[in-house]
C-alpha cells in the first residue's frame, strides 16, 4: 500500500437550510475550496468518491451522478457510498482504497447533504418529515412500522449502558452539550454556537428518553471536500500535506438483536482498534492531540471515549466530569463543535471533521486551535444503533 | 399570477400531492402574488411516491400466521438450535434452512425508551414506548412500539403478552405488546 495524504480540504458553512443551493451547488462550493486549497485544477483529479446519505433528501436518486456531471468531472471514474451517518468516513475509507492501491494517484472525496427540503405544511417544519425520510433507512418489515427514529435506536443503547454502568448520566451528558455547543461559538462554518448552561440543557424538552433537545444534533445542510494524493503527488504540490496514518472500519449487524448486547458499540472498538493498530498508537490519550468524535447525541459521545479507547468500558461519564476531553484537556473532543455545536449534514460530516483536523494539523484553527497538534482521530458512525464505524488518524 | 390562477395552482397542487389548500396558501401565497424577486430562491411542492405489490418471499408465512390465525411463529435454526423473531429464512451463522416454530407470545423488555417528538408518521401518536422485545422460546430482538396508558409502566424487564388488532393487514403492526399483568 502507498501511503496517503490529504492535500486540499473545503467546507461550506454547516446551516440548518440552504435554501439558495442545491445539492449539487453545494458540492461545487466544496470542490472549488478544496480544489484551490490543493492549488491543483480539477482535470488533476483522476476519479472522485462522494458521500451522499439519502435519496429522498436530495429528492433525487443516484445524485452522484449529477454531482460529477455539475463539477466537470465527466469521463473520470466515480463512486457513490452511502452508510448512513459514517458516509463521510466511508467515503473517505474508499478514496483511501483509491489512492492507496495505486490505481490513481488523486482523489476527490466530496460529502454532501440537503435535507430540510423535506417538509412537513400541516406542522410547517423540515424536521418531522425529515425523520420521516430516514425511517425508509430502517428495516421496511419490522422496525419501520414501529415508529422508531435514528434518535430512539441510539436511546435505546445509551438507556441500556447507563443500566450496566450507571452512566452516562444526565449531568454528564448536559455537560457534553455546554462543551459542544460552546466550541461551536470558535468555529465559522459552525450551525448551532451557542452559549449555555448544564441547567439550560437539563431544562430542554424531552425528545426521547434520556436525550433532551439539547442532548441531540441538528440536520443540517452543507458540503465538504477533501483532496487525497499519492505521496509523489502530495510531495511535489503540497508544503502542508496531512497524512492519514491509520483507517480502521468495522460494520455491525443491523438488527440489534443479531448482536450479543446493545450496551456497546463493538464495529466502533474494533474500527479504533484498527486505526490504532495501523498508526502506531498504544495509549490514545497521550499519544493524540485531538479528536473529532461522531456525536449525534451526547450519550452516544460518551460512549465513544469508551469505544475509542480513551478510558476502559463503563468509564466514559468520567472524562467529561474530570475535564479530559474539554479545549484545555488532555485530548480535546470535538473542538469544532462537533455534530451538536457544528451540525449534522449526514454525508458531509464526517469529511468536516476531517477538515477539522486537518485545520489543526496544519496550524490553521484559529481561536479553537489546538497548540502543536500533530495526530488526531477522526470517528464517524451511523445506521442502527451505530451499524457503520470508522475511524482515521491523522498526522502531519 | 392572478387571483383565479392561483387559486387554480392550488386545486392542482392539492389533486396531485394531497397537501390541504389552506396549507398551499400558507406557504405560497406570497410567492404567487408576486411578492418575491425573480432571483429569490424559488420553492415547489413535490412527493416521491412508489406503489407496491410486495412479497414477503421466504417470511410470507409469518405475516399469514399473524393475520388469519392471530399467531407469532419464530425460525428455528436445526443446527444451532437459535430462534430467530423477526423470522428469517437461513441462519445466519449455519446458514442452513430454519424452521417454523410457534410461539407463545409472551416476552419480556429488552431496551425500551419513551419517545416525545418522532416523524410525521407517528407524531399524532407521542409519547409512546419504544421497546425491543424479546420473545419467549427466541433468542433475538423484535422492535415493537407498545401501546399503553402510563409509559412509565414499561421498563426493562416488564413482561408482556401480544395482542392481536381486529383488522389485521398482514404486517407486522397486526401484533402489538401490553404488559402483562
Ligand atoms: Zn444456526
Amino acid at each position: 500500500m502507498r501511503d496517503v495524504a490529504i492535500v486540499g480540504i473545503g467546507t461550506t458553512k454547516f446551516k440548518s437550510r440552504w435554501l439558495d443551493k442545491t445539492y449539487y451547488e453545494l458540492a461545487f462550493d466544496a470542490a472549488k475550496m478544496a480544489f484551490e486549497d490543493a492549488g491543483i485544477d480539477k482535470d488533476r483529479v483522476d476519479s472522485a468518491v462522494y458521500g451522499i446519505y439519502n435519496d429522498f433528501f436530495q429528492r433525487q436518486y443516484q445524485p452522484d451522478a449529477f454531482v460529477h456531471d455539475y463539477l466537470g468531472l465527466g469521463l473520470k471514474p466515480m463512486v457513490r457510498v452511502n452508510s448512513g451517518g459514517a458516509t463521510g468516513g466511508a467515503a473517505l475509507r474508499i478514496g483511501y482504497q483509491e489512492v492507496a492501491s495505486g490505481l490513481q494517484d488523486v482523489c476527490l472525496v466530496l460529502g454532501v447533504e440537503k435535507c430540510a427540503d423535506t417538509y412537513n405544511y400541516e406542522l410547517q417544519m423540515a424536521t418531522p418529515e425529515v425523520l420521516r425520510a430516514i425511517l425508509y433507512t430502517a428495516d421496511m418489515t419490522y422496525d419501520n412500522p414501529a415508529g422508531r427514529t435514528a434518535a430512539s435506536g441510539f436511546a435505546l443503547a445509551v438507556v441500556a449502558h447507563r443500566d450496566k454502568y450507571g452512566n452516562p448520566t444526565e449531568e454528564q451528558m448536559a455537560k457534553v452539550s455546554v462543551k459542544n455547543h460552546f466550541n461551536a461559538t470558535k468555529n465559522p462554518i459552525a450551525q448551532s454556537p451557542k452559549v449555555l448552561t448544564v441547567q439550560d440543557v437539563l431544562d430542554s424538552r424531552m425528545i426521547v428518553e434520556p436525550f433532551k433537545f439539547y442532548d441531540n444534533c441538528l440536520y443540517t445542510e452543507g458540503a465538504s471536500a477533501v483532496i487525497l494524493a499519492s505521496k509523489k503527488v502530495a510531495e511535489s504540490i503540497s508544503d502542508n500535506p496531512v497524512w492519514i496514518s491509520g483507517l480502521g472500519a468495522s460494520v455491525d449487524y443491523v438488527m440489534p438483536g443479531n448482536r450479543p448486547n446493545i450496551y456497546t458499540f463493538e464495529s466502533s472498538r474494533l474500527a479504533a482498534k484498527k486505526a490504532y493498530e495501523m498508526a502506531g498508537i498504544t495509549n490514545p490519550v497521550e499519544e493524540l492531540d485531538l479528536a473529532e468524535l461522531h456525536d449525534a447525541f451526547t450519550g452516544t459521545e460518551i460512549m465513544a471515549y469508551e469505544d475509542c479507547f480513551f478510558c476502559e468500558e463503563g468509564r466514559g461519564g468520567d472524562l467529561i466530569d474530570d475535564g479530559t476531553v474539554l479545549p484545555e484537556g488532555r485530548l480535546p473532543v470535538n473542538l469544532s463543535g462537533g455534530l451538536i455545536g457544528c451540525g449534522h449534514a449526514v454525508g458531509a460530516t464526517g469529511i468536516m471533521q476531517t477538515y477539522e483536523v486537518c485545520k489543526h494539523l496544519r496550524g490553521e484553527a484559529g481561536e479553537r486551535q489546538r497548540p502543536n497538534a500533530r495526530k488526531g482521530l477522526v470517528q464517524s458512525i451511523g445506521g442502527t444503533l451505530c451499524t457503520w464505524s470508522i475511524c482515521l488518524v491523522l498526522e502531519r | 399570477m392572478n387571483s383565479a390562477e392561483r387559486e387554480a395552482w392550488y386545486r392542482y397542487q392539492h389533486e396531485k400531492y394531497g397537501i390541504p389548500v389552506e396549507h398551499l396558501r400558507r406557504e405560497f401565497e406570497e410567492e404567487l402574488s408576486g411578492k418575491n424577486s425573480m432571483d429569490a430562491p424559488l420553492e415547489i411542492p413535490d412527493k416521491m411516491e412508489v406503489v407496491f405489490k410486495y412479497s414477503y418471499g421466504g417470511q410470507s408465512r409469518f405475516f399469514r400466521e399473524l393475520r388469519e390465525n392471530k399467531a407469532l411463529y419464530g425460525a428455528e435454526c436445526p443446527e444451532c438450535g437459535k430462534v430467530f423473531c423477526p423470522p428469517r429464512s437461513h441462519c445466519h451463522t449455519c446458514y442452513q434452512p430454519t424452521q417454523w416454530k410457534k410461539l407463545v407470545g409472551t416476552g419480556t423488555i429488552e431496551a425500551c425508551t419513551v419517545q416525545h417528538y418522532t416523524t410525521s408518521s407517528f407524531i399524532k401518536k407521542v409519547p409512546f414506548v419504544c421497546a425491543y422485545v424479546k420473545l419467549d422460546g427466541t433468542d433475538s430482538l423484535l422492535m415493537t412500539n407498545m401501546e399503553v396508558d402510563d409509559v412509565a409502566k414499561v421498563k426493562v424487564g416488564t413482561k408482556v403478552k401480544a395482542v392481536y388488532r381486529e383488522l389485521r393487514l398482514g404486517a407486522i403492526t397486526d401484533v402489538y405488546f401490553k404488559p402483562l399483568d
